[in-house]
């Protein structure tokens, strides 16, 4: 659906992205995850056509994406409307600015406020909502064209607990029915409702780590011990090569390559130790994001 | 078009519920008043107010005529003073949309840049003019009860001519927005890139002829009803307002 391909973008002289490559699929919700000043806006501002870039394309199938304009929903980081427009006016105004008719707009308006839980907000004015209000309203306007690719930055950072929570529950219902990119660097918020997350660091793309990347990548092993060995040492064996002591009786175990369970609990019987549970140990999104934006 | 009309009825709407067409307007309304009324009643004003003491004025002085208090009016009230609060009102045309986020919004829409700007360019226009424009006819009306008739038909010329000034201080401060994120600096440079336009006009004849200011010479000249309609001084202005847009359009489109 969407593929950027060895984007360059410089700004006052300062490289903001190099050679930028990925592509999205249909339907898929990817998570865009980095540290403040990675270049995350300065992507999704190249992708939606608010700023032009030197070198690479940006297609949206097959075909330049600024082409493409009717077909995307954004959600800018600042949500400050014309205050003393209502909620209805805004997504009235917006609407237009998308080519939309009079007539289609006056149905879809009170329906779009619906979806978003601000049915009864309609009347009232900007000025007059929460900041979670604001956020919702912004999705409404990036969804009042029935877009169908779907681009939030930093959705939630802004909001308190109330507020986040409600975002949260509407990005969840969205995704199922539109291609969703988040950017965020609040990475829970990002593990529950991402498909797949393309990691930047300094304008480059450091990772593109797939949902079941965790499940995939077999090389480490939880293992609790009945008899605890005198040295760790003793828990090494031709598959693993490294032993971390996490608690007196829990071992992470860390192999060169993937590890098979039967043969680790093959080698702990033949060495008589005692085993109580065994499982691969399931990294989170928020330590595979750390190991790849950390400087060592 | 629908986009055009979208986005400059949205500004025109902002002004009014910001109440900017009453605020501006009065402020022009309260120059266009003072200038005819101290040149009429100066001496009056001084043996009133007091602190005169030392100061005498001529009881045979020459009156000024109409057009030299019309001319007094637009160059050192609107010109100067009417200038600079113009400028300030003009300071978050661009600046506010950045900062709220309404620029990303309109910009992910189907909507040019150019469309952006130019709406931006004409709702500013309309409402300066407006306020200008009401102001100059109050001191018109002014002047000429006090001062005797003008011709109307000059009057509205110059008014043309002026709002082709205007037009290129809007333009203006909108390339300026997209230099410097700041209101307040936007607001310091622009005025001082107008005065610099004014005051470059005046040292030689190709920098009269090369600068954006040299309309307001042409607009002057209609007060002075010197029928001297130099079109190239029209270009000039017309061509530096093209020129500030499309630089305007590249720096938002980079940055």
């Amino acid at each position: 659906m969407i593929t950027v391909e060895k984007l360059h973008k410089t700004i006052k002289k300062r490289k903001i992205l190099s050679d930028v490559t990925f592509s999205i699929a249909e339907g898929e919700c990817v998570g865009l995850l980095g540290p403040n000043g990675a270049g995350k806006t300065t992507l999704i501002k190249c992708m939606t056509g608010i700023l032009q870039h030197e070198q690479g394309a940006i297609t949206f199938n097959s075909t330049p994406i600024v082409q493409h304009k009717k077909s995307i929903g954004y959600l800018s980081q600042q949500t400050d409307f014309k205050p003393w427009m209502t909620c209805e006016e805004s997504l009235f105004f917006f609407g237009k600015l998308s080519g939309l008719d009079k007539e289609f707009l006056q149905g879809n308006i009170s329906a779009v406020l619906k979806e978003v839980g601000l049915e009864e907000k309609g009347h009232y004015k900007v000025e007059q909502l929460s900041g979670g209000m604001k956020q919702r309203l912004g999705i409404a306007q990036a969804i009042l064209h029935q877009p169908l690719l779907l681009i939030l930055d930093e959705p939630v950072s802004a909001l308190d607990p109330i507020g986040r929570n409600e975002v949260k529950k509407l990005i969840a219902r969205l995704k199922k029915r539109t291609t969703v990119i988040i950017s965020t660097h609040i990475l829970d918020d990002a593990s529950e409702f991402c498909d797949r997350f393309i990691i930047i660091k300094n304008g480059r793309i450091v990772g593109n780590i797939n949902d079941d990347f965790q499940k995939t990548e077999r090389k480490q092993i939880l293992v609790k011990m009945g008899n605890v060995p005198k040295t760790s040492e003793a828990l090494k064996s031709s598959e693993v090569e490294g032993v971390e002591c996490l608690s007196p009786n829990t071992f992470l175990l860390t192999g060169a390559k993937e590890l098979h369970l039967n043969k680790v609990v093959n080698d702990f019987a033949a060495k008589e130790m005692d085993i109580t549970s065994i499982e691969f140990y399931e990294r989170g999104i928020e330590e595979i994001f750390l190991e790849m934006v950390s400087d060592t | 078009m629908t986009n055009f009309y979208t986005l400059t009825r949205t500004e025109l709407v902002e002004a009014a519920k910001e109440f900017k067409f009453i605020w501006l307007t009065l402020f022009f309304v309260i120059l266009g008043l003072t200038q005819p009324l101290i040149t009429k009643y100066m001496d009056v004003i001084l043996e009133n107010v007091g602190g005169a003491d030392g100061i005498t004025i001529d009881p045979n002085r020459p009156v000024p005529s109409s057009a030299e208090v019309l001319l007094s009016t637009i160059s050192g009230q609107f010109n100067q003073i009417g200038l600079i609060i113009l400028i300030i009102s003009l300071m978050g045309l661009i600046a506010a949309d950045r900062n709220s986020g309404m620029q990303d919004f309109i910009l992910t829409r189907p909507v040019s840049l150019r469309s952006y700007l130019v709406s931006k360019l004409a709702g500013h226009w309309i409402i300066s003019m407006f306020s200008i424009s009401i102001g100059a006819v109050v001191s018109y009306v002014y002047t000429i009860f006090l001062f005797g008739s003008f011709s109307f038909s000059n009057f509205v010329l110059f008014l043309l001519l002026y709002s082709l000034w205007i037009l290129f201080v809007v333009s203006l401060a909108i390339l300026i927005s997209t230099f410097v994120k700041s209101p307040i600096l936007i607001a310091v440079t622009t005025i001082a890139a107008s005065i610099f336009f004014i005051l470059i006009k005046g040292f030689n004849h190709l920098l009269f002829q090369l600068s954006p200011g040299g309309i307001l010479n042409l607009a002057e000249n209609q007060l002075l009803s010197v029928h001297d309609l130099n079109y190239f001084s029209i270009a000039t202005c017309l061509a530096f307002i093209s020129l500030n847009l499309s630089w305007a359009s590249r720096n938002l489109k980079k940055a």
